[in-house]
Formats: structure tokens, sequence, C-alpha cells
């Protein structure tokens, strides 16, 4: 899907979280929102999931005005930072919850739902965890449950809050790949927030660099490496 | 798409119309309106007609005797109740959690039964009231039953707010302290104590402002003699006996008035240990 | 270390020395055995002081049997009342950001910090006969003050706050984040309650109610002074012992008073078991 983001704006009270952004996310593109905490691009991230609700600006999808589309009709996958597993729920019941919660008319058997998940827990390669309760997770297993529940319910895009925050180097590494795998298995658009330079540059396609508020740059990531736009960004990288 | 109200943020949260409906109405049914009857039964009455109620010596007598007696139970339990949040932490010995468990009994107990029950005891033909009027002690029916009464019903306060603070002391601050050459009694005195208090302050005010108001466990021991031994909740009910609207409102209103400055100070003793501490 | 080598056993230096624990031990038993222990023995002993027979028999007495239907049904619809206004108002306040949150909290509060005798009072002047909306609803047939629905009206006032104010900090702790989730994967604002809140909540729910219920029980004061204390109807069983004790009836009142003990034992008992089990999911800091 492509999004499109028209003067996006955003502030809480009289502080300014985002100052007025645009931004054109092409179909399929693994995007990074990179920058240090309190840039905005989390609240940016809330935004397109419908989380949040800007101040003033658009949101297009496909062309299509979604700024005022609730949360739950814009099927957008969303993983948050600390995972938000329902922590009363086995794995199981965790992934199958978007295709329980769909009214009767859509809403797939018993049998579809379980073969489904099945499904998804083969392709984060965790088979077995079904029965298992989130505390009896590691936290990368729980990153990849989070992963499996936001893509059960077929979601139009990827959105990921620090997907990789949470986790220890080594665990950090392994799971880069794993979503470069199901980004490019899926082909949805998927959009993640992070800020660590290594991660984005070795992730995505695409880099959107952010301070205060305000996009500093654009680019892929050699653009950004090779010639950086700001002072900012040119601190920001080599730190 | 612009948020239109500037009250509320904007959320995708749902269910904010019902939960803000049912908040809103049950508080203004349940609370604010019997409230504002009462704030409006004394704006008829007049400032002049509130003071004449209050302004007797019976009324003065009465508020005096609940305020005073609060304090001072409240005063009891500030020390009794740090005594037992820190005996309930820090020692182990057989029956800590039965004890733990009836700290909370005073909560749980109607007050009218710990009102009987506490009269058949201490009056003195009951077994400890006996054995008080032997030394010619007289508890029930005088202000030291009062005092008995509302040192139970405020039990719990102090106990149960100094309790978390004495599970958080980092025992290492009380190593530093004896490695610095202090002795326990020191120690105890300069560094424990002062991290106690804020909390400690709050059970207090807490356990005041319920004593205050308290009617239920003091009516049967007090013995309830004008001047003496009669609270100022007794007398509202005394006024509402004889259809005498105006002078309970009145000496509700003053209730009322005791009641917010009690709230206000435990307010400002949460701020002020907030500042000091980082928590209450 | 043996103890022959070191006759005094080593001490912690955050330890206090045996004669200090000996003393503050003592004081916090005696304290407690005086003010707690003695009371609950001297309702058992005078409700039994003519044995099981008297007891049971003044509590099958046709008043007592009213009082104990009343006070019943008057729990059965407060505690219900205040179990849907604390999830109502836990959810508002957890959930949204809104200007006046902290005035709003206080204001729910407020009941604690109000004598239950000036909560009455304020209902017999809101509803009582001589005021205006009184004196139309007992024209109209449905009397408030000296009737029942004023009994649960100064309940459902005094026990306003408890349901609410163990809800708020467990949720406020808990966070947003999972009923987020829950939204972004297409549940419907009733299915994330249920699924999704309703689970994470439910023993400070319980916790809450229950200790809700020990004090729509036994409230004396409120209830006193909007009950007018008519034998049969409006007498709840608080009102009913100081009916029977302003009458001399020792055993009669004190097996009532029995009755209510029995049940705060079991609502303490109910509630220490909750606070070991489930501490994780109840509010951290508590006063009641």
């Amino acid at each position: 899907m492509h999004i499109q983001i028209d003067q996006i704006a955003k502030s809480f009270g009289a502080t300014s979280a985002l100052h007025p952004v645009s931004l054109s996310i092409p179909q399929g593109a693994l995007v990074a929102l990179l920058g240090p905490s309190g840039s905005g691009k989390t609240t940016l991230l809330r935004i397109l999931g419908g989380l949040e609700f800007p101040t003033s600006g658009r949101v297009m999808f496909d062309g299509q005005d979604a700024t005022n589309m609730s949360v739950q009709d814009r099927r957008a996958g969303f993983v948050f930072q600390s995972y938000a597993l329902f922590r009363h729920m086995t794995v199981f019941d965790n992934i199958a919850y978007g295709l329980r919660a769909r009214p009767r008319a859509t809403r797939p058997a018993a049998a579809e739902i379980a073969r489904q998940v099945t499904r998804l827990l083969d392709l984060i390669q965790l088979p077995d965890t079904g029965s298992r309760f989130p505390t009896q997770l590691s936290g990368g297993q729980r990153q990849r449950v989070a992963l499996a529940r936001a893509l059960a319910i077929q979601p139009r895009m990827l959105l990921l809050d620090e997907p990789f925050g949470a986790l220890d180097a080594k665990v950090r590494k392994e799971l880069r790949q794993g979503l470069r795998d199901i980004h490019d298995e899926t082909g949805l658009t998927s959009i993640f927030v992070t800020h660590d330079q290594d991660e984005a540059m070795e992730l995505a396609d695409m880099v959107v660099v952010m301070s205060m508020g305000r996009i500093e740059q654009v680019g892929t990531p050699a653009q950004i490496r090779q010639t950086p736009a700001t002072a900012f960004v040119k601190d920001f990288i080599a730190a | 798409m612009v948020s239109r109200s500037t009250w509320i943020a904007r959320s995708p949260m749902p269910g904010r119309g019902v939960a803000a409906g049912i908040t809103l109405s049950m508080l203004s049914a349940v609370v604010l309106l019997p409230i504002g009857a009462l704030i409006w039964q004394g704006v008829q009455f007049g400032p002049l007609g509130i003071w004449d109620v209050i302004n007797r010596d019976r009324v003065w007598a009465a508020l005096w005797l609940s305020f005073r007696l609060a304090f001072l139970a409240a005063g009891f339990n500030l020390v009794f109740g740090t005594l037992l949040a820190w005996v309930l932490v820090r020692y182990r010995f057989a029956g800590r959690r039965l004890v733990d468990a009836a700290i909370d009994l005073p909560f749980a107990l109607p007050t009218a039964v710990a009102g009987i029950a506490l009269t058949t005891l201490y009056a003195p033909n009951g077994f400890l009231g006996g054995l008080a009027s032997q030394i010619g002690w007289k508890i029930a029916y005088t202000q030291w039953g009062i005092f008995l009464a509302l040192v139970f019903v405020g039990l719990p306060f102090v106990t149960r707010t100094v309790q978390p603070v004495v599970e958080e002391i980092d025992t290492e601050v009380e190593e530093a302290s004896a490695t610095l050459g202090a002795s326990r009694l020191y120690t105890m005195r300069h560094v424990i104590l002062p991290m106690l208090t804020p909390a400690a302050l709050t059970g207090f005010a807490l356990s005041m402002a319920r004593a205050v108001g308290e009617y239920g466990s003091v009516i049967f021991i007090a013995g309830n003699i004008p001047l003496k031994t009669e609270i100022a909740p007794l007398l509202i009910v005394i006024q509402l006996e004889e259809y005498n609207y105006n002078a309970a409102g009145a000496i509700g209103l003053a209730m009322l008035g005791i009641s917010f400055v009690m709230l206000l100070a435990i307010n400002l003793v949460q701020i002020w240990s907030r500042r000091k501490i980082g928590h209450v | 270390m043996s103890d022959i080598s070191h006759p005094t056993r080593f001490r912690r230096a955050s330890d206090d020395s045996p004669v200090a624990r000996l003393i503050l031990i003592g004081i916090a038993l005696g304290g407690l055995g005086l003010l707690v222990a003695m009371p609950l023995l001297v309702v058992l002993s005078q409700a039994l002081a003519e044995g099981w027979g008297a007891a049971l028999t003044s509590l099958a007495s046709h008043d007592a049997r009213s009082a104990i239907r009343l006070t019943l049904l008057i729990t059965a619809i407060a505690v219900p009342l205040n179990a849907v206004f604390g999830i109502a108002a836990a959810w508002f306040i957890t959930k949204f950001d809104f200007r006046g949150k902290a005035f709003l909290i206080t204001l729910i509060d407020l009941p604690f910090s109000i004598s239950p005798v000036v909560a009455g009072l304020c209902i017999v002047l809101l509803f009582g006969a001589n005021s205006t909306l009184g004196g139309l609803l007992v024209a109209g047939g449905y009397p408030v003050v000296f009737a029942v629905p004023g009994i649960i009206l100064a309940t459902v006032f005094v026990t306003f706050p408890f349901v609410a104010r163990e809800l708020i900090p467990v949720m406020v702790e808990q966070g947003r984040a999972e009923e987020e989730a829950a939204l972004t994967l297409g549940a419907s604002g009733w299915r994330v309650f249920t699924t999704v809140t309703l689970p994470n909540i439910r023993w400070a729910l319980l916790y809450g109610t229950l200790l809700c219920t020990a004090r729509a029980m036994g409230e004396f004061g409120a209830v006193a002074v909007v009950s007018g204390k008519i034998r049969g109807q409006t007498a709840t069983m608080p009102i009913t012992i100081e009916m029977l004790y302003n009458e001399y009836l020792s055993v009669a009142a004190f097996s009532m008073a029995g009755l209510l003990t029995c049940l705060a034992l079991i609502t303490l008992t109910l509630k220490t078991g909750l606070e070991l089990r489930h501490a994780d999911a109840l509010a951290a800091t508590r006063r009641h």
C-alpha cells in the first residue's frame, strides 16, 4: 500500500510533537523512522496506526483520505515497543485474537483459524509454543509472537515501534534478518521506528531521519551516509 | 479531522461517552447533588442563622470534643501504627500473618458491632472496665471511651501507609550508619524515622479524617452527656430527630468544613512528602 | 562458627537487639489484643451467653429475619451499582487524557472524607418530605427518606470510592498498550473491554467489590439518619443491633453482631488470600 503523509502536525497541549511533516512511502517499501527520543518518530507511527490523531494534516492510503479512519478499519499490523501481548492468553490465543474479533460474517471457522495460527507459528519458527503464555517466552520469542499476531489479520501495512529495542545485541541481529525475510515474503509496506542508526541503515530501503518533530532527511542508507543533508544528520550518523 | 474538543484529547479508545456518562451522572446524583442540598440549605438559612446555631456552648463543646479526640486518637495511632508496621515487616514471629490480617478488622467490622463490643468490654461491669475501675479509672461513658473507639476505627491507616515504606528501606542505609559508628538507637532516630515520617503523617491525617466524623462505634461507649461526651455527629442526629433541619444543616456544614480542611491537609502532606522523598 | 565460641550470636547491623524486639512485639500484640482480639471474643461470648439455642432463636425471629433480608437486598443493589461506577470511572480516568482529572479523582474520593452522618443528612435535606424534590416524591408515592431507596442511596454514597480507587492505580500501572493492540487487531470496544481489560483487572475488581460489600453490609451512621428505624421495614442489621442493644436484649443484639462479625472475618480471610495469591494484580498502596 502507498502511504502519503500530508502536512501532519501534532501538539500535546502547548508542546509540539510534530511540526507539519510530509512524506510519501511507496508500495512495498521497508522504511526506518530514525531519530533520538523525542524526535516525534513514535508519534508519527501511532498516527499512521490510528492510535493518535493529528492536530492538522492528512494521511492518505492508496490515495484515499484515511485521517479519520478508525483504528479497527485501518488493518495496520502494529507491533508495540514492549509487544503488548495479552498476558492472560496463550500464544495461540494471542495470534488468533484478530481473527476471532472479526464480525461473524467474515470470521473464519475455528479449524481455519487454527490452520492459520499454525502456519504463522511456523513462519516465525516457533511451531510448538502455541500453548505457552507470554511470560514463559524469551524476549526474542515474544517479539516474533507479536509480529505473528499482527500478520494474522492480513494487514495492509506493518508498523513496528522499536521492534528490537528490548532485546540484547545477539538476538537483535538474528531478528533483523527475520523481519527482512518476512517483509520480502509478504511484500507489505513496512515502517519501523528506531533510534539505532546501524539497524536503520542495515535493514531499511528508505531511511527517514527525524529530530525535534521535523524530518531532517529522507533517502536510501547510502545517500544519507554519503551526503547528509543537515548538520544534525551528520552528527547523528557519526555517533 | 481536527479534534474539536480541547477539554478531552481525541483518542481511539472506545467507550468514552458511556464511561464519562456513567461516571459524571452517578457522581452528580449520588455525591454532588446531596452535598449541594446541604450547602443550599446553609445558603437559605444564612450565615447569621448558621452562626447562631454553632455559637452555643453545647455545639462548640461537641465540635471541639470530636476534633480534639480525633486528633489525640490519630496521634496515638501515629505512634502505635508505625510500631506495628515496623514489627510486621522486620520481625518474624509465630502468628505474624494473623496479626497482619487482624489489623484490617476495623475496616471490615461494622462500626455498630465494634461499638457494642468495646462498650461491653470496657464498661465498669465489663471484663477490662472492671479491672480499670479497681484503680479508679473509668473508661466507658467517659472521654476515654470515645478515645478508645476512635483509636479502633483509625488503627489500620498509619500501619497500612507506613508498611510499604518500611519494606522499601534498603538495609544498606542502616549498615552504612552502623559503619559510621552510629548506635542502633541513633540510626533509628536519625535515619529510619525520618524516612517513615511522610507516610506516617499521611496515615495520621487519614486516621484523623475518619475519626472526626465517626459515629457508629462511638455513640454506644460515649455516654452522650451534653457538654462532656457528646460528639458532633450525634448532635446532628438529635436535631434531625426533632425535625430541626436548619440546625442540623448548620452543624453539618461545620463538619463538612472540617472535612474539607482535613482533605486539604492530606493533600498538602502528600505533596510535601512527594517533594521530600519522591513517593508517599 | 559455633555458638560455643561466640556466646552472643552474630547480629546484623540492620537487626534490632533481642530485648528491643521482645518489647516491640510485646507492645504490638498487647495493643492488638486489647483493641481487636478481646472485642471479638466479647461478641462471641455475649452472643452465646445463653447457649446456641437462644442465639439461633433470636436470629430466627421475624424482625431479625427481615433485617437480614433488608441488608442483603441493599447490598445486592448498592454493590453492583458501585462496581459499574468504579469500572466506568476507572476506564474514563485511565484511558483518556482530559483536564481536571485530579479534581475528578478528588470528587470521587470525597465520600471517604465526609462523616457518614453528614452523608445521611445531605440525603435527608435533598429527598426529605420538607424539600421540594422530596415533597414531590412523597406526593407521588415514592418516598426516599425513611424508606428503602434512601438507605440504598446512603449506602452507595459511603461506599462510593471503593471499587474505583482500587481499579485506578492497577489500570494506570497496566497502561493502554494491550487495549491499543486489541484495537489495531480490529476488536470492537466492548470486545476489548471483555477480552483484554476485564481479565487483567478481575482480581482488583474482586478485591474492591469485597471491601465495598463489607462496608455496605455494616454501614451504620448514614443509614441511621435516613432509615427512620421502622422495625421490620427499614431496620437493617446494624440498625437492629442498636435497637436491641438499647433495649438491653443483649443476646439478641450480640447474636446479630456475631453474624456480622463472621461476615467480617470471612471478608478478611478472602482479602488476605487475594493479597497473598494475587498481590501483583492489586493496587500497591491502599487505604480505606
